[in-house]
């Protein structure tokens, strides 16, 4: 066992202390620094992005364009009556003829004194003419999203004032009906057993699923091609030659490995402080805090097989990964051989990601049991779904019997493949060999 | 008993067989040469003693008792290639590697210093092994496989790439552990140091020991063909006498090929009859004859 703790700290203290660690840490904090303070930042240069955005439209009394003024000043008078307007229209003066118009809108919005102009066309059945907004960006959805709804407003409000209701009876009728959402289970979920799940608790809980996933791939990523490169540098070196006669082969690798699992941790529990520490910046305290954010929310069982989920996959992912190490002979092979396992974890880790709103899903229900995605997606399931108990003991216990399979077959290929140079063995080749090595 | 014994160890790689039943023993305070071409299986052999890779069959015997992760500890080992990692400064790998071998962190350092004093290289103590030479690194790796004491070293192609100075360096450091009673099994190209170091030796050729034993004897077992000659004045028609197949001048005299050792009684009195004598030997075959002479033949 001691030897197994010199690994360890050998492996911490030179990743620890190694240049590349320290600026890829560095680097990523002064990001996660920035990303924090974004919201922060724009409001400090953008007062003008929050500012309504100016429409032109011709204001005129020629037949022709009538129908268009009168639509343009409804729509008008309808975003001065708001509060915060998103969209200001602007009226420019009819130039006889639309292709001076044009010219004019055009030279307007150049000058940057309009986004865009409204240019309407003959009269529909919706009761409005044609509407085209016409400006140098594609796809403004949302801005035609407003005009669309104002228009639709406008025209209720026209109908309904007709009809003879009351303002009050207006108001009623606008007023938004909103409808709370809880997630109950069913069965003895394995979840929060029986409580349900309010909205702020179940976002609390995508928080923290996602940021659980996230982590896990993180580390997975990081800390596998850590392993890997690692012993295969150690492989090309004939390090490993002495350190096969110094330690147990087995002890080895899990010193690695766990080795790699504390350097992560360190990096990890580095970007999660210095997102802390932004976070209650007192700029931006106030920013967050209106999101809602309340730990107590979190559900304790969640966080448990969550973390259960964690170190599973990390430790299945940091083994894979120890025996491909193993058996590559030069760092530049690496890359290639390490790209099966690194696309298995993008597989888990995209299912996971793309499914937070079908958490109840064949596919996700399928993985949730597969063992190199079932760390990702079932996390995404305890979270916002509600699996029974015994599907959740199942996934794990599969987990299980996968990792120490693979860690039986990754010793042994580790044993093997330390010493087998040139290029890389077959299957074949590896197989006949690893039978003479106990483990 | 010996510390080590190997008995008829084979090696196969599937159809090929790497070491083809080699037996040896190395006793306490000894130190043996493992001699053979390039491939022959020396690191083969090596490995197995080392546990790196288990033997298809025979048996290795470490103080009598088979291999076993304690045995660890007591050993020593210097690859061919260095084996060091070379962005990692000195001190740290080597009292890392010492204290897998079960040293505490500070008898490791201590006998780090001592041995990089002893190497006259203190100032290495905090470089990295990719700023040192090649022949330095070499030293450094020698020092990984002594620091922590070991009953048994392993030392593969140990002298390559050093100096003059440096191979005399390390040459008596292993014979001091040699005369501490280390067991110690080498394996080397350069016959002289093979003479100067083992007591006895195994030559390899192609996965079989087709030599072995003490080298006096062995030297016994081939007959003295070789004789120089150093005179005052030149001596002519040494050609004629009989028994001499071949005969070389150099600037120091003559070096004749004979049949066998009862011809050298003519050759001397052939050549007193001419000349002064200064010098006159029988030679006894170098190992570097035997070598080729015995690698040679089988190559034919």
């Amino acid at each position: 066992m001691n030897s197994f703790w010199t690994v360890v700290g050998f492996t911490v203290n030179n990743k620890v202390k190694g240049k590349p660690f320290i600026i890829s840490t560095i680097v990523l904090a002064l990001l996660i620094s920035i990303g924090i303070n974004l919201p922060y930042i724009i409001t400090q240069f953008g007062s003008s992005e929050n500012a309504a955005k100016s429409i032109g439209f011709i204001q005129s009394t020629s037949e022709e364009l009538t129908l268009g003024t009168s639509t343009a000043q409804q729509l008008k008078a309808y975003f001065e009556g708001q509060e915060s307007p998103a969209i200001k229209l602007v009226a420019y003066e009819d130039k006889g003829s639309a292709a001076e118009n044009d010219k004019q809108l055009k030279q307007a919005i150049n000058d940057g004194a309009i986004s865009g102009y409204l240019d309407f066309g003959a009269m529909t059945e919706s009761g409005f003419p044609e509407v085209t907004y016409k400006s140098e960006k594609l796809m403004e959805y949302s801005l035609t999203n407003s005009l669309q709804n104002a228009l639709t407003l406008i025209r209720q409000g026209t109908i309904l004032q007709n009809a003879g209701l009351t303002q009050e009876q207006m108001t009623m009728l606008n007023t938004p009906i909103s409808i709370q959402s809880m997630q109950i289970s069913a069965t003895e979920g394995a979840g929060s057993i029986g409580e349900g799940k309010s909205i702020d608790e179940q976002g609390m809980n995508m928080g923290l699923v996602y940021f659980l996933i996230i982590l896990l791939f993180m580390s997975v990523m990081i800390s596998g091609q850590m392993i890997a490169s690692e012993i295969t540098a150690e492989k090309s070196s004939r390090v490993m030659e002495i350190l096969i006669t110094s330690v147990a082969p087995l002890k080895q690798m899990f010193g690695k490995i766990f080795g790699m699992f504390i350097v992560v941790i360190i990096q990890v529990a580095t970007y999660v402080l210095v997102a802390i520490v932004n976070m209650n910046l007192p700029h931006n305290v106030e920013t967050f805090a209106s999101f809602n954010i309340n730990l107590s929310d979190v559900d304790t069982m969640l966080l448990v097989y969550s973390l259960i989920y964690f170190l599973t996959g990390f430790f299945l992912f940091a083994t894979m990964f120890a025996a491909v190490g193993s058996i590559v002979s030069r760092t530049e092979e690496l890359g290639q051989a390490v790209m099966p396992i690194t696309i298995i974890s993008l597989g888990g880790f995209y299912i996971s990601i793309f499914s937070i709103s079908t958490p109840d899903s064949m596919l996700v229900k399928i993985t949730s049991f597969i063992p190199l995605f079932s760390p990702f997606v079932m996390p995404l399931r305890l979270g916002l779904a509600d699996p029974p108990v015994w599907e959740v003991l199942a996934s794990i216990g599969i987990l299980l019997v996968t990792i120490y399979f693979a860690v039986w077959v990754s010793a042994k290929i580790y044993r093997t493949g330390v010493l087998m140079y040139g290029k890389r063995p077959s299957w074949k080749e590896l197989r006949k060999a690893m039978k003479a090595y106990k483990v | 008993m010996n510390p080590l014994i190997v008995e008829k160890v084979v090696k196969q790689y599937g159809d090929k067989t790497a070491v083809n039943g080699i037996s040896l023993e190395v006793g306490k305070g000894e130190i043996y040469g493992l001699l053979g071409a390039n491939g022959a299986g020396k690191t083969t052999t090596m490995r197995m003693v080392l546990g790196l890779i288990y033997p298809d069959g025979g048996s290795i015997l470490y103080n009598g008792k088979p291999y076993s992760t304690e045995l660890l500890h007591t050993m020593g080992y210097l690859p061919e290639e260095r084996g060091l990692y070379p962005k990692i400064k000195v001190s740290d790998q080597l009292i890392y590697l010492a204290q897998l071998r079960g040293m505490s962190k500070k008898d490791a350092d201590k006998s780090l210093k001592y041995w990089l004093e002893r190497f006259e290289v203190p100032e290495y103590y905090n470089k990295k092994v990719e700023e040192l030479s090649k022949g330095n690194q070499q030293k450094i790796g020698f020092i990984a496989s002594v620091i922590h004491s070991p009953q048994i070293i392993i030392l593969d192609e140990a002298f390559s790439g050093l100096d003059p100075v440096n191979v005399e360096l390390l040459k008596s450091t292993v014979k001091e552990l040699r005369d501490n009673g280390t067991s110690i099994l080498f394996s080397t190209h350069r016959m002289e140091h093979v003479e100067e170091l083992c007591r006895n030796i195994t030559i390899l050729h192609r996965s079989n020991a087709v030599l072995q034993g003490n080298i006096k004897e062995l030297k016994k077992q081939f007959p003295r063909e070789k004789v120089i000659i150093s005179t005052e004045q030149e001596v002519s028609g040494l050609e004629q006498i009989s028994g001499v197949t071949k005969v070389i001048r150099h600037e120091y005299g003559y070096e004749l090929s004979i049949e066998n050792e009862s011809v050298g009684g003519d050759i001397l009195r052939h050549a007193m009859n001419q000349s002064e004598i200064t010098r006159f030997e029988i030679k006894e075959p170098t190992l570097n004859e035997i070598f080729i002479k015995t690698v040679g033949d089988r190559n034919e």
